[in-house]
């Protein structure tokens, strides 16, 4: 049943989601194109630039801008509102009344939720990439990498590959729970009788807070745990070591609230639902 | 045999008591009237059963289980929200109930809305209310459900399409299926109703046969029904 839920969440998102790729695509090739034929030398600025052409570039730039952060919100957007809306409004008497396990129901929203990130942020990639097309050449590009490899390598002694690695790992799990961390708030604020949109933004609020003094005391213990790397900052395999620690146990943290967050929402939507 | 069955059944929200110690069974095979006036506490009873909600104490039984994933793939529930998606077309929510519901009877939906003039093309941002009832109650009635639980199921619609949908649950449940109509239009579906609970203020207050009512009091229920709930 978990594949069907993300099949029909995939449909009821994908109406939106894909005419805004598609913008997104077409203003990137028009701006590629405008840049391209009508000011190559565009970012040189010693070359005067035909008004009307200047005029074109701003308004596609424009254009192309907003559609990045029409993209950015729209998935944020999104993840929100097909958590509240199909679930605790008047569709949620559809949702809770299919017979799948609510578990299932959290899942294939994350699920889905997690993949139109990431397909928004690879957009965004491959946009830019477009955009720069022509400004380097392939071998610049792999060049740079491996300097930054042989580089990383001659002044930390480990390969670089681990640290990006963890980072890409920290990446996944933040999002994990900051999209989680909207869920609970959502299924905190059902718990109310009245104004439950308005307690769903006290509960985010209140986990914030919570969490920045959660957080700042870890970190002051975690400091205070190795002060002899802080004050040894010279040292560049100790400092390394400490960023590895300081990921890792990012990482960790975030883990620990995914899984708090997660079992906290499916318990309130199990044990105290209450649509309105 | 019993499809649903509870056991001091008890609903509160907060300090409010919405059901208090409720205890019937309701068998199979027959259509059950639930009848009651606003607020009395029908539509707790009917998402308790259709597992929208948690008892506070007490417990539900149907068909030998507690509601879950096993009831809700037996329960055919018709919500008195409308809760069908605004932008898809009729057709996809056909597919959407195909998907999730093995009991499912395409054709029988198809063949409902042609009677009802409704095309499966059309969006239901593009219909009535009542044109939306109907689509939601025709989705509910094409499933070979164990029990029916219908809130409110006529309320919106006109008479004529009325009488077909009466008639649509009549014909359509299997012998070994119930059905829970509740309502307060109790003069419009009284003639289709094997049995009726009468509830008031989250107590029961009388469970009958309505050949016993007829028989007993020398009523109609509706008549029966201004007589208990006289304001």
């Amino acid at each position: 049943m978990l594949g069907k839920l993300i099949k029909h969440e995939t449909r009821a998102t994908s109406r939106i989601f894909l005419p805004l790729y598609g913008a997104l695509l077409i203003l990137t090739i028009f701006t590629k194109l405008a840049l391209a034929f009508g000011a190559p030398d565009f970012f040189s600025d010693n070359v005067a630039t035909n008004p009307v052409i200047e005029v074109v570039l701003g308004i596609s730039f424009t254009l192309y801008f907003i559609a990045v952060v029409a993209l950015s919100v729209m998935t944020l957007v999104m993840i929100i509102q097909r958590f509240y809306k199909n679930l605790f409004t008047d569709e949620g008497y559809l949702m809770f009344s299919l017979p799948v396990k609510t578990w299932e129901l959290v899942l294939s929203k994350l699920l889905v939720g997690l993949i139109w990130s990431a397909v928004c942020t690879l957009m965004i990639v491959i946009s830019f990439f477009i955009l720069s097309l022509g400004s380097f050449t392939m071998m610049d590009l792999t060049q740079g990498i491996s300097m930054a490899y042989t580089e990383f390598y001659s002044t930390f002694g480990t390969s670089l590959n681990v640290l990006i690695f963890e980072i890409m790992m920290l990446i996944v799990v933040s999002t994990i729970s900051s999209i989680l961390m909207i869920y609970v708030s959502i299924a905190i604020g059902q718990l109310f009788n009245q104004h439950r949109i308005v307690a769903s933004f006290g509960a985010y609020i209140v986990i914030t807070i919570a969490l920045q003094i959660i957080g700042s005391i870890l970190m002051a213990i975690f400091a205070l745990g190795n002060l002899d790397a802080v004050i040894s900052q010279g040292q560049d395999g100790e400092a390394m070591q400490m960023i590895h620690l300081l990921i890792n146990g990012s990482t960790l943290c975030n883990v620990i609230l995914c899984v708090g967050f997660y079992f906290a929402t499916q318990y309130i939507m199990k044990n105290r639902l209450n649509l309105e | 045999m019993t499809i649903l069955s509870t056991k001091n059944l008890t609903k509160t929200y907060g300090k409010k008591t919405a059901l208090s110690q409720i205890n019937i069974e309701i068998p199979r095979g027959r259509i059950i009237g639930l009848l009651g006036p606003n607020g009395s506490g029908k539509s707790t009873f009917i998402k308790l059963a259709a597992g929208l909600l948690v008892p506070t104490d007490g417990e539900i039984i149907i068909a030998g289980e507690a509601p879950g994933v096993d009831t809700k793939a037996k329960v055919s529930y018709l919500s008195e929200r409308t809760y069908l998606n605004d932008w898809m077309r009729v057709s996809e929510i056909i597919a959407f109930f195909e998907d999730f519901y093995e009991d499912f009877n395409r054709i029988k939906a198809e063949n409902m809305l042609k009677d009802l003039n409704i095309n499966p093309d059309d969006r239901l941002k593009t219909m009535s209310k009542g044109t939306k009832e109907k689509v939601q109650l025709i989705l509910v009635m094409s499933r070979q459900a164990q029990l029916y639980l219908l809130d409110e199921p006529i309320g919106g619609v006109d008479p004529a399409a009325r009488d077909y949908i009466l008639n649509t649950i009549i014909t359509n449940y299997k012998e070994d299926a119930a059905v829970i109509i509740s309502t307060h239009l109790i003069a419009d579906i009284e003639q289709i109703l094997d049995d009726i609970i009468f509830i008031n203020q989250g107590e029961l207050v009388m469970s009958s046969s309505v050949d016993e009512i007829r028989e007993a009091h020398n009523k109609s229920v509706d008549g029966l029904f201004r007589e208990v709930f006289k304001c």
